[in-house]
């Protein structure tokens, strides 16, 4: 009986015990970094994780950030986000408060991101988030979190008008989307060019996550669309390819999202996935000069296959451009490793001002407007898949190679 | 024994009630302030499931319906977070008081599959309707007082632990559930009414639940389908309850202050091996299943219980005895 | 829009096809060992990923694995049924309860092994079956049948038709029958109980990894696609009665057509929320499933 009550106030005492905090003196910049290692999102989680180890790896490789000629190495913490707000909220607590970290690279989701942002902006410690893009944590306008994809509504346009611009002229479009906050908001920013482009939407739908969409799409092909549009995930981009082929129709053009450009989705759907389009603001070779690290998209590309055997996809490039943008404000204000609040107010007014090349294009974060501390620097880019490979087909300026139109049919594969 | 049960209880009280004092780390007190939510969500939930028999696997919702009510009132009508509270618990308890009716006739994995249906479709709805927000969720106005959501979850989950105390381990409402869960039929032989006291216990349980649902949503600041509406909350009061001891209120508490300290401590200082931590909890949770089916508490004070039974009734007189004698082989306190 | 209504029937009865091979072998087996089997989906996750790497090692036919896998995890089933049997049949607690606990800890244990082993991305199970398309044009109907789907189908209902033979022609299937019915009274009978159950629920997770070969060729794979599959599995199973066999294909074609239905005819955003709701209002009006005849 004793031993019984004993065992549960030692279990309860375990509780308290949280591991001892050290005063932070150190030579090394502590950089914790909250993303979805484990839940639903795990995918996305771990490829913002590829990007933010990346650029760490690349840093520490050339000695560290080099701050009024000294060469301070970095260190990334990490905390599991859980693909659960609650859980970030409290991951941002950990690292700031038990950690001490310096600064903070940003979850994979909005949704965590938004449950972030006002503990990050309430201990006034600066957060990039490399891969979160829903308009809505921009129109918030938090203080201290930035991100640097540009939001999706943002993108979304490009493509249209490359497709518009292909002959003959593609005139009817059907826009699914599926229903979960980036997804959705894709397809909305879909429609919204389509509208603006005269495109006649000939059917407008948002599905449940992660269902078959077979009988929508059998719906979809007796309208007979030139376009299709989708916005999804990575799961949902196979399934929909998949269901495409299924029931045998083949638009003029289909467009996804950025979820594409990744290997993973070649690999999965093979010659299926031939002359998909993509919109996206980043390809591993993309036309940028950098004089940060990498000295363009190719090497960063050829960086990532050597680490990950992966060339990375634009979420993974933005989250180590997310790293660079750091490096490049903490450069500018001299700052060394434990700041202390006014050094940080210091580096969020040189986040605001920075303009830099980098291999992912140019950073440059918005002060105002419904973008706030959105990365507006960078131009979207129409991408399709070409023999395995992604190739920039639009806007004008970054043409890689020609679009290839009409998309050939499934059948003749 | 039952002082110093009393005495224990009340330490541990009282260091709650101090702790903010002496700690000034506001992450243990963010960790404190989810582990004691966990431990009124625990709890609640086997009201329902483990004193009645009914297997809620939708108590997820009446969190999330608290959530959004809270999020909804703030946020759309303005009210302030004192006069929005209340109306979480409420909307709660209104949600289970018109789903009890036709749901409680079921029983066993029937009950559990319905409310589960139950709690996907109202997931579903939140997604689909405007003034939820969609998929995009709901941010609320952030007021980040670590001290203040400390204390108001910690004064709302010692309330709801006391009142349930009371009214199920003191009161004869507590037998005449644990009546139900032993032998419907006889119970309404005994002159119960089965249909309202399935109804009270089911309210019971929604009501804290959606008033938690509510504190969390003005304290996290951000509210979405997934994680409120979600299978979240159901399983881990499912998993926590299994593995404290059911039918009890020390057991489940018990379990969410292990099954939290647990997961928390895996998160916060093995986060390279967060899949382990997957297979560590599963394999943990089936385990415990076969080897302490009766759970942590049960197992560990069931041959004290055992050994004092004969002497000791504690049973109201007015009681009818047949009733306690269905109700005993449980009573694990 | 009624032209349409053929191919939403015609999808609509090719999904019910896939739910049939999810749902037919758990049904069985909660008729005959009262378990709701939590990790369902993940026994299929795992028969996905087996056929993914066979066809990737080999470069043959997934379809052509399907014995070997059924085999496979035939064993594996066989020999956890014992500790799912102690679960069940513990005098402790509340056994149904536990077995339903026991079978969540096992779901969140595979799922953690998966994306230890399999990585996190989604995929795709290439098969020669996945290429062509039956179109009825010339019959003067606007049908297509996916090639794929038409061998989901049939694998289907070869399964229901070699399940229904076991169980009504064969000693076995006596066994089981007097099992589900009375399980002491079977022992009496001389049944073995504990090696009847290890047959049937060996025979379930060989199935359900078969189908997730079958589900990766139609759909995709992926270390978290488990979840999804126990909800459908669930959902059969219920409308159908639960453990009662000969409901489970009606089941399952009427959670197709519901989906195709409304994913044509409604707005395919509300397809889940109508898909849980039906759920819900016949557990309510008819608590032992569509024909009244669950267990």
């Amino acid at each position: 009986m004793k031993f019984g009550f004993v065992r549960v106030l030692l279990l309860i005492a375990a509780l308290f015990v949280a591991i001892p905090v050290h005063a932070e003196q150190r030579n090394f910049f502590k950089i914790g970094v909250i993303t979805e290692l484990s839940g639903d999102l795990v995918t996305g989680g771990n490829i913002t994780k590829r990007g933010y180890d990346l650029w760490a790896q690349e840093v520490n490789a050339k000695g560290g950030i080099e701050i009024q000629g000294k060469k301070y190495p970095v260190k990334l913490v990490y905390a599991d986000a859980q693909s659960n707000p609650a859980a970030g909220a409290a991951a941002a607590e950990r690292l700031i408060t038990q950690e001490k970290v310096d600064f903070i690279l940003g979850p994979y989701s909005s949704g965590v991101t938004l449950a972030v942002a006002p503990v990050v902006d309430k201990y006034k410690i600066p957060m990039i988030t490399g891969s979160a893009e829903s308009p809505l944590i921009w129109k918030n306008k938090f203080k201290y979190t930035f991100g640097t994809i540009p939001p999706i509504n943002f993108t979304g346009a490009t493509s249209i008008k490359t497709l518009t611009e292909l002959k003959p002229a593609p005139k009817t479009i059907a826009i699914i989307g599926s229903n979960d906050a980036f997804s959705k908001a894709t397809a909305e920013s879909y429609k919204a060019a389509a509208e603006k482009a005269k495109l006649k939407i000939v059917k407008f739908s948002i599905v449940p996550s992660g269902q078959d969409m077979t009988p929508l799409l059998s719906a979809v092909r007796s309208m007979k669309p030139d376009v299709i549009a989708f916005g999804g995930h990575d799961e949902e981009h196979v399934k929909f390819v998949k269901a495409l082929k299924q029931i045998g129709y083949t638009p003029k053009a289909l467009l996804m999202h950025c979820g594409i450009t990744d290997k993973a989705f070649i690999d999965a759907v093979g010659k299926d996935g031939d002359q998909i389009f993509g919109t996206t603001c980043w390809t591993g070779t993309a036309k940028t000069k950098s004089k940060v690290l990498w000295p363009n998209a190719a090497a960063y590309a050829a960086a990532s296959q050597k680490a990950f055997n992966n060339p990375g996809d634009y979420t993974q490039g933005g989250c180590s451009a997310a790293g660079i943008a750091f490096q490049t404000a903490l450069q500018k204000i001299g700052a060394k490793p434990g700041m202390d609040e006014a050094t940080r107010t210091k580096l969020i007014q040189a986040l605001e001002q920075i303009d830099v090349q980098t291999f992912y294009g140019r950073v440059k974060f918005a002060t105002s407007g419904e973008f706030y501390h959105a990365n507006v620097g960078l131009d979207p880019l129409t991408i399709q898949i070409q023999g395995g490979h992604v190739k920039t087909v639009g806007p004008k300026a970054s043409v890689e190679a020609a679009a290839i139109y009409p998309m050939k049919e499934w059948k003749s594969r | 024994m039952k002082n110093r049960g009393a005495t224990i209880l009340a330490i541990i009280g009282a260091a709650l009630l101090i702790l903010p004092l002496v700690v000034h780390d506001t992450f243990v007190l963010r960790v404190l302030t989810e582990g004691v939510m966990w431990i009124g969500l625990a709890i609640a939930f086997d009201v329902i499931a483990g004193y009645t028999g009914y297997l809620n696997f939708g108590h997820g919702a009446f969190f999330g319906i608290g959530a959004y009510t809270i999020g909804i009132l703030m946020m759309q009508a303005n009210l302030p977070f004192w006069a929005a509270l209340p109306a979480g618990g409420v909307a709660a308890a209104v949600v289970a008081l018109i789903a009890g009716i036709p749901t409680l006739r079921l029983k066993g994995a029937y009950f559990a599959i319905a409310t589960w249906a139950l709690s996907r479709a109202i997931q579903q709805l939140a997604l689909n309707v405007e003034f939820t927000g969609g998929p995009d969720g709901m941010r609320l106005e952030a007021f980040l007082n670590p001290q203040f959501f400390y204390y108001l979850m910690l004064i709302t989950v010692g309330a709801t632990f006391a009142i349930l105390w009371y009214l199920l381990e003191r009161a004869p409402f507590g037998l005449k559930l644990k009546a139900i869960r032993e032998d419907e039929e006889g119970a309404k032989a005994l002159g119960l009414n089965p249909t309202k006291l399935k109804m009270q216990s089911f309210v019971l349980s929604a009501l804290p639940t959606g008033i938690l649902g509510g504190i969390y949503a003005y304290w996290i600041t951000f509210i979405d389908p997934s994680s409120t509406l979600g299978d979240l909350v159901s399983d881990q009061a499912v998993v926590m309850v299994v593995f404290g001891g059911m039918g009890t209120l020390f057991g489940p508490a018990l379990g969410a202050i292990l099954i939290f300290a647990f997961k928390t401590i895996f998160w916060a200082y093995l986060s390279d091996f967060q899949l382990l931590y997957l297979i560590i909890l599963g394999a943990l949770i089936a385990i415990s299943v076969i080897f302490i089916p009766n759970g942590l508490w049960g197992t560990m004070f069931k041959r004290k219980a055992d050994a004092t039974r004969p002497q000791h009734q504690p049973e109201p007189a007015s009681e009818p005895a047949a009733l306690s004698a269905v109700a005993a082989p449980e009573e694990g306190n | 829009m009624m032209e349409l209504l053929p191919q939403a029937l015609t999808d609509g009865i090719l999904l019910g096809g896939i739910y049939i091979t999810i749902a037919i072998a758990f049904s069985l087996t909660y008729g005959v060992m009262h378990v709701i089997d939590f990790a369902v989906g993940e026994w299929i996750m795992f028969g996905a990923f087996t056929g993914y790497y066979l066809n990737k090692w080999t470069g043959l036919d997934p379809f052509l694995f399907l014995p070997v896998i059924f085999v496979l995890y035939f064993g594996v089933g066989y020999l956890i049924q014992p500790v799912i049997h102690r679960v069940l049949s513990g005098t402790k607690g509340n056994p149904f309860l536990m077995g339903l606990v026991f079978t969540f800890g096992l779901a969140i244990m595979f799922r953690g092994l998966a994306l230890t082993a399999f990585g996190f991305y989604s995929n795709s199970i290439p098969s020669a079956f996945s290429e062509g398309s039956f179109d009825l044009e010339p019959l003067g109907l606007t049908v297509t049948i996916p090639t794929v789907r038409l061998v989901g189908l049939a694998y289907a209902l070869a399964i229901t038709l070699i399940l229904h033979y076991l169980l009504k022609k064969t000693n076995f299937g006596l066994g089981v029958r007097a099992l589900a019915q009375h399980k002491d009274a079977a022992g009496l009978m001389g049944v073995n109980s504990k090696r009847t159950g290890s047959y049937v629920y060996g025979i379930y997770v060989g199935i359900s990894a078969m189908t997730g070969v079958l589900l990766g060729c139609i759909l995709s794979i992926g270390a978290q696609m488990g979840n999804e599959y126990t909800i459908f599995a669930f959902f059969v199973v219920v409308l159908a009665g639960m453990g009662y066999l000969a409901g489970v294909p009606w089941a399952a074609l009427l959670l197709g057509l519901v989906q195709s239905i409304f994913m044509i005819y409604f707005n395919p955003s509300h397809t889940l929320l109508a898909v849980f709701a039906i759920l819900y209002i016949i557990l309510l009006i008819s608590p032992r499933g569509l024909f009244g005849k669950g267990v």
